[in-house]
């Protein structure tokens, strides 16, 4: 059992919920979050940076800021993970940076609370 | 690599992260969480307050920096001399793969990466 959690662009949720649920893996939780990655984007110096102020270009990069982000949970079975990061990468991806990370971790078991079911078959349909 | 999960005091968070783009570990993903520790919780008179907001910071480092951002972390978070009780918790677990999303390269324990065909 391996737990995907992946971190996206907010307007990408919709259509990351729908190819997920296209590619079998329909049982998911997400969260709003808030983050920085190694890029350090900020919007009011990228605004102006497009307007083309010259001291605008020289400070981007240089700045911290949040972004809201949208995380996703999904806890799939060890053959189901490459097609998880696969699905998510797939609809994701703008080329971009900003599009998010994903992580996989292992999970060392995990309960279904409606009949007690533990382990592999906790995660079946 | 490994998951660093912290759970802070809110009103340390920018001292929190202020540190750590200092120390080189922009990267970082906040959300807000309620939560109680072993003092369950904080009682002032009758009224007992056990869902007490908290932020919860998550960063992915590599192996051998796991020590150093602890560290960093655990002096921006803690208030007083000593610290006090409600400063927070770390927790540590392991990360499988990395993957980026917007190259789609993935890195592994082992720093071997590799590009995922789409």
């Amino acid at each position: 059992m391996k737990e995907v959690m992946a971190i996206i662009r907010m307007n990408m949720m919709n259509k990351t919920k729908r190819a997920l649920a296209d590619a079998g893996i329909s049982s998911l939780t997400a969260r709003d979050a808030l983050g920085r990655g190694k890029g350090m984007v900020d919007m009011t110096l990228l605004k102006g940076a497009e307007l083309g102020y010259e001291e605008a270009i020289s400070q981007l990069g240089q700045s911290q800021r949040l972004i809201p982000k949208r995380i996703i949970f999904i806890v799939v079975k060890d053959k189901m993970v490459k097609k998880t990061v696969k699905t998510i990468i797939e609809v994701n991806q703008t080329g971009k940076s900003g599009d998010g990370k994903i992580f996989v971790m292992p999970v060392s078991d995990s309960v279904r609370v409606r009949t007690s079911e533990k382990g592999d078959s906790a995660l079946d349909d | 690599m490994i998951m660093i999960r912290s759970i802070i005091r809110p009103e340390r968070t920018d001292n929190v992260l202020s540190a750590l783009m200092d120390a080189g570990f922009p990267a970082v993903t906040k959300m807000s969480v309620v939560g109680r520790g072993k003092q369950r919780g904080i009682k002032i008179g009758e009224i007992t307050y056990d869902e007490l907001p908290k932020e919860l910071l998550i960063t992915v480092v590599k192996d051998e920096e796991k020590d150093f951002v602890i560290k960093t972390v655990m002096q921006a978070a803690r208030t007083g001399e000593k610290g006090a009780f409600g400063d927070g918790k770390i927790f540590v677990t392991p990360v499988d793969e990395v993957y980026t999303v917007s190259s789609g390269i993935m890195e592994t324990d082992s720093g071997a990466t590799e590009e995922v065909k789409i």
